[in-house]
């Protein structure tokens, strides 16, 4: 009877071990996937605005306000998805555990990724479009530069 | 009685053998002054604003964060390597704390000896080794405009260095190794493009100090330049520069020069990591040509 309870204890503590780790994991794998879509989902819109600095299509306050809102709201997510633990999972992540020790600095430099992605949506006039893509593409790389593995 | 003078003789023989030691180490690790005679001429501020740009001065020399002058070359955020912590100097003209009371000898002598003003040796993190093969009038020229900088007061601090005195002297004695064979001269066969190209890479640009795999002395080896190998920083792989059309890295040289000029803004996001980031975006700050020089020079090499 004893020894049973004991088992019983011990395959209770096993299980519950196990259920947490899984739980953690599945946490963080959730985490990273939903942050990479976000970042997807930036790089898309990036590419539109890349379009028009580079001549390939023509300059459109409609398209760059659209663009530039879909940054504004992904990075605002985005932000949010870097919880404790996540620094890995079942997919690849290249997130650096800078992000974790060095907390504050990220969430600064989103902030400067958003207002930049903010500022960007009141662009009605091209000689103003250069400067601001010049700004939120810095925010980006400041940001990755840090915080980001290369990808190799 | 004998083997006590036997004894004695050893110990006389090894002190004389650790004072010549230590005599050696002393002349070949001396900062030797240069007798250089430098030309006097008004500078050109523009070309200085240049060089300040592809040496990537402001990625090092940049002030701590929350700093009220961010954008200046104030120095003193630390910066941190394999071998300890560096806080790079002030670059402003401050006179107590910058470059303000600094004779145009004294600013090259540190720039192509890695040798400060009070005879002590740079550590090689601040890349005198690429610097060297700069044109001296350019040197003069970063200078002057690094002195129409608004000056900027810091708190400078010495490198935190295990056996800092020592380690620093050692410099001496590595440079002797690390300066052979590394002064740049134009290729007469190539045109000018080509050539503003390759100097800008191996002088003010310093791209070998990354790029170049370094061998067990920590001298970038030369026989296989740009090849890429371990971070110097400690962590990942520096990509090889060398045949990057074949690697399908970039289509031609319109297309490296639009990745120098913008980086990850156009997509190109191999170009923001390990660092590499802060030396695009200083690099955007250089007249098209000279990006379109770099890029010609670079896909050059197969």
């Amino acid at each position: 009877m004893k020894d049973s309870k004991i088992r019983m204890l011990t395959l209770l503590a096993v299980v519950a071990a196990v259920a947490s780790i899984t739980l953690a994991a599945a946490t963080g794998t959730q985490a990273i996937k939903e942050r990479q879509e976000a970042m997807e989902g930036i790089g898309t819109a990036m590419k539109t605005l890349g379009a028009i600095a580079k001549q390939q299509t023509p300059f459109d306050a409609d398209v760059v306000k659209a663009s530039a809102e879909t940054i504004a709201n992904h990075l605002n997510t985005a932000a949010d998805l870097f919880p404790e633990g996540s620094d890995a999972g079942d997919v690849e992540t290249w997130a650096k555990a800078e992000i974790w020790s060095d907390h504050g600095n990220f969430r600064k430099d989103f902030e400067t990724a958003e207002a930049a992605a903010v500022a960007m949506q009141s662009v009605t006039e091209e000689a103003a479009f250069g400067p601001a893509l010049g700004a939120l593409g810095n925010a980006c790389k400041t940001c990755h530069d840090t915080y980001r593995r290369p990808k190799q | 009685m004998k083997r006590r003078s036997r004894t004695r003789r050893i110990a006389a023989a090894a002190a004389l053998g650790a004072v010549l030691v230590a005599a050696v180490f002393f002349v070949l690790t001396a900062a030797r002054p240069s007798d250089r005679v430098l030309p006097t001429d008004t500078r050109d501020l523009a070309n200085g604003e240049v060089m300040f740009h592809v040496g990537g001065c402001m990625a090092c020399h940049n002030p701590p964060a929350g700093t009220e002058t961010p954008g200046l070359p104030a120095g003193a955020a630390a910066f941190s390597t394999p071998f300890g912590t560096l806080y790079p100097g002030n670059l402003t003209p401050d006179p107590d704390t910058g470059l303000g009371r600094w004779t145009a000898e004294e600013f090259v002598d540190a720039m192509t000896e890695g040798v400060s003003p009070d005879r002590r040796h740079y550590f090689p993190a601040f890349p005198y080794t690429s610097y060297r093969n700069m044109r001296v009038e350019d040197l003069l020229d970063l200078r002057a405009y690094l002195m129409s900088l608004p000056p900027v007061r810091s708190s400078p601090r010495d490198a935190d260095v295990p056996m800092i005195g020592l380690s620093r002297r050692a410099m001496g004695l590595w440079n002797r190794f690390a300066f052979r064979g590394r002064t740049y001269e134009p290729d007469p066969d190539r045109d000018a493009a080509w050539n503003r190209g390759a100097y800008l890479v191996k002088g003010p640009g310093h791209c070998g100090e990354c790029h170049t795999p370094r061998n067990a002395f920590m001298i970038p080896d030369d026989s296989r330049p740009l090849e890429g190998g371990p971070h110097p920083r400690g962590e990942g792989h520096v990509p090889s520069l060398r045949d990057l059309v074949g690697r399908g890295r970039y289509a031609d040289v319109a297309d490296l020069t639009l990745a120098l000029q913008f980086g990850e803004t156009l997509g190109y996001d191999q170009l923001s990591s390990g660092g590499m980031a802060k030396v695009q975006m200083n690099l955007a700050q250089l007249p098209e040509d000279d990006l379109r020089a770099i890029s010609e020079y670079l896909l050059s090499l197969r």
